[in-house]
């Protein structure tokens, strides 16, 4: 649809401009420097197209502004969102380790008092079966195996992770088709 | 392909603002469609009471034989025959055994709502007889007979509350599919009540009544006159909406709209007038804390439903665990595309770099590139071959052959090379329109899939 391939162009756009500037500063890159800094670009075009309206696309900016080498990569990309990037770069600023660590700490205190209470009524009522409980624990470890894959997704509540799960994937994919689009065509064009 | 839906959602080009949420909303509209149109149907179902008997409920097939015993002929009109003095005894005496009838073993307050009104009701009407079923709904007298005027199966006038006002619930917003709701019914019935007083609050929450008002009248109707004085405090406690109520309602039954609007900061922070109404199921706890819980999950499930559509191959996975488990297969599979992708290309193209400089170096030529797709797309095709590995060398051949505007020769040949890196990607993006990509197709060289 017009829509899409429009926001692939974007995306595409983007990430070539971040390869430029990457190839341009270090002429002679080994394969994985050249591997991370593609796949860093990219992420960054992503998070870019994607506005910086949700979660993960903010916390792909913040991770990759936490290393300094990535500064001019930065800055290239999604410095020519300025307006953006000033609401992205307060954003990313809250969403920094320090206010995430402080999340995830407030959020366990409340967890442990809840569980005060919940051991208290469970105490007098009947527990749950052993299935309900097993798979309560089967859902537990893979909502943190989730919040572990999508960035950003730590310090989210369920109800919020499975939206930005969702958008995310969508975006994914969008990442990968024009990533495989573009190395299909690097392919015919080294004549392979 | 799936991802199609999510993006022509958005109007404009510039992003996905939020997909899902658009397809929220038609979910949701298609929600409330249907349940606007299950409702109505019920309700103008249980109109007769022959057609009763087909509903499987027990206690409708119990009240009506009990209906016809007692009194003559006519189901329907038999209550209305009822005489006077006589009229209490044998409301009673139905009343009565529909108790013995009625299996739940909730002790709800609605009952004593419904007791309450009961009592009054039937001390107050002598011709309409049947208000007295109507009595749970009705608690003004005056209303019920108005009401009862309107419909001519009194017995189930409560369903309709009154005809114009039906349709109206039936728009207003309804969230929760409808099962029994003791909860719902009384407060739907207090909600009529307020709402006839002219209580706007309740308004969704009524709506979502109707669905339970069949079942739910009847076991209202039983356990009307066992709690009469707990019936009193609680009505008025409900009459007043105190916030506390509003709040434990709050959660609950979500208006669909509503719920859009007002997400996860709605629970209790909102004014009363946004408030998520939400019903207590049958046989759940009522407090709040479960309530909330009660919403937490369901929006989860809504948005596990989402994930499934799309998520390949997960239509018939039910279940929280195997659902996230499917998930994650999925992400981790395409961030590792990603990885491979990346990684591909950083191996395949040496030159890449140089051509992308010279690419990028003119944007608004990229943009015209995109307008001159198909001149340049097809001798490009043509060239491909086995020639030098350089990429530069072969542009540079292909850019002799080419026409081209005003550009000098190395930004030229940049310049068709982002066209044909262009129509590749437009390509493969338009696989999904087909005709437009055949026709470019000129040698067929290229294999572009998405």
């Amino acid at each position: 649809m017009h829509s899409a391939s429009s926001i692939k162009q974007k995306f595409l756009k983007k990430w070539i401009m971040g390869l430029q500037l990457c190839n341009s500063s270090k002429k002679n890159m080994t394969i994985m420097e050249r591997r991370k800094a593609i796949k860093l670009s990219a992420d960054l075009a992503l998070a870019s197209v994607r506005n910086y309206t949700t979660r993960w696309s903010r916390a792909l900016v913040a991770s990759a502004s936490q290393n300094d080498d990535n500064q001019a990569l930065l800055q290239h990309i999604i410095g020519s969102d300025a307006a953006k990037h000033k609401k992205a770069s307060i954003n990313v600023v809250a969403n920094s380790t320090t206010s995430v660590a402080k999340k995830i700490a407030s959020k366990k205190i409340l967890k442990r008092s809840w569980g005060i209470r919940r051991v208290r009524k469970l105490s007098n009522g009947a527990l749950k079966d052993p299935p309900y409980s097993i798979a309560k624990r089967l859902v537990k470890k893979r909502t943190q195996l989730l919040k572990n894959l999508v960035p950003g997704g730590e310090s989210m509540d369920a109800i919020s992770l499975i939206e930005e799960t969702l958008d995310y994937m969508v975006w994914l994919r969008a990442q990968v088709d024009v990533m495989r689009s573009l190395a299909r065509a690097s392919e015919r064009l080294d004549g392979k | 392909m799936e991802k199609d839906d999510f993006y022509t959602n958005d109007g404009n080009g510039i992003g996905i603002p939020q997909p899902w949420n658009s397809i929220f909303g038609m979910e949701l509209e298609a929600q409330v469609n249907e349940m606007n149109s299950q409702q109505i149907p019920n309700c103008f179902f249980n109109r007769n009471w022959e057609n009763s008997m087909d509903q499987s409920d027990p206690f409708e097939s119990a009240l009506s034989s009990i209906v016809s015993s007692p009194v003559n002929s006519h189901p329907g009109i038999a209550i209305q025959g009822c005489g006077g003095p006589r009229e209490n005894v044998v409301l009673k005496e139905l009343i009565g055994r529909l108790g013995s009838i009625c299996n739940s073993g909730e002790i709800s307050p609605q009952s004593c709502i419904n007791g309450n009104n009961f009592n009054l009701n039937c001390n107050n009407n002598n011709s309409t007889n049947a208000s007295c079923y109507n009595t749970p709904l009705n608690s003004p007298p005056k209303l019920n007979l108005s009401i009862m005027d309107q419909n001519h199966n009194q017995i189930h006038g409560n369903y309709h509350r009154s005809d114009p006002e039906f349709p109206h619930m039936m728009e207003s917003r309804i969230a929760i599919p409808s099962s029994d709701k003791k909860l719902s019914r009384l407060s739907m019935s207090l909600n009529q009540e307020n709402k006839e007083l002219d209580n706007s609050m309740e308004e969704s929450s009524v709506s979502e009544q109707i669905t339970g008002m069949e079942t739910g009248i009847k076991s209202q109707n039983v356990r009307k006159r066992k709690d009469v004085p707990k019936g009193k405090r609680k009505e008025t406690q409900f009459s007043n909406l105190s916030t506390k109520d509003n709040k434990v309602k709050a959660d609950k039954e979500e208006s669909i709209t509503k719920r859009s609007k007002s997400e996860e900061n709605a629970k209790l922070v909102e004014p009363p007038k946004d408030y998520i109404h939400v019903r207590a199921r049958r046989g759940q706890a009522t407090d709040s804390h479960s309530l909330a819980e009660r919403v937490r999950r369901e929006k989860i499930s809504e948005r596990m439903k989402f994930l499934q559509d799309l998520v390949p191959g997960c239509n018939k996975v039910t279940g929280k665990a195997v659902m996230l488990d499917e998930i994650i297969n999925y992400v981790q599979s395409l961030q590792r595309q990603v990885e491979f992708l990346s990684m591909k290309l950083a191996t395949v193209n040496p030159r890449t770099d140089v051509n992308m400089e010279a690419l990028l170096s003119k944007d608004a030529s990229m943009m015209n590139a995109m307008n001159h797709l198909d001149a340049s797309a097809h001798p490009f095709y043509g060239m491909v071959h086995n020639g030098p590995d350089n990429m530069l060398m072969s542009m540079m051949h292909r850019g002799s052959n080419m026409k081209s505007s005003q550009i000098d020769g190395f930004s030229e040949v940049s310049a068709f090379w982002e066209n044909d890196l262009q129509s590749v990607v437009q390509m493969g993006f338009g696989q999904n329109q087909g005709p437009s990509f055949h026709a470019t197709m000129g040698t067929g060289q290229m294999k572009v899939e998405l």
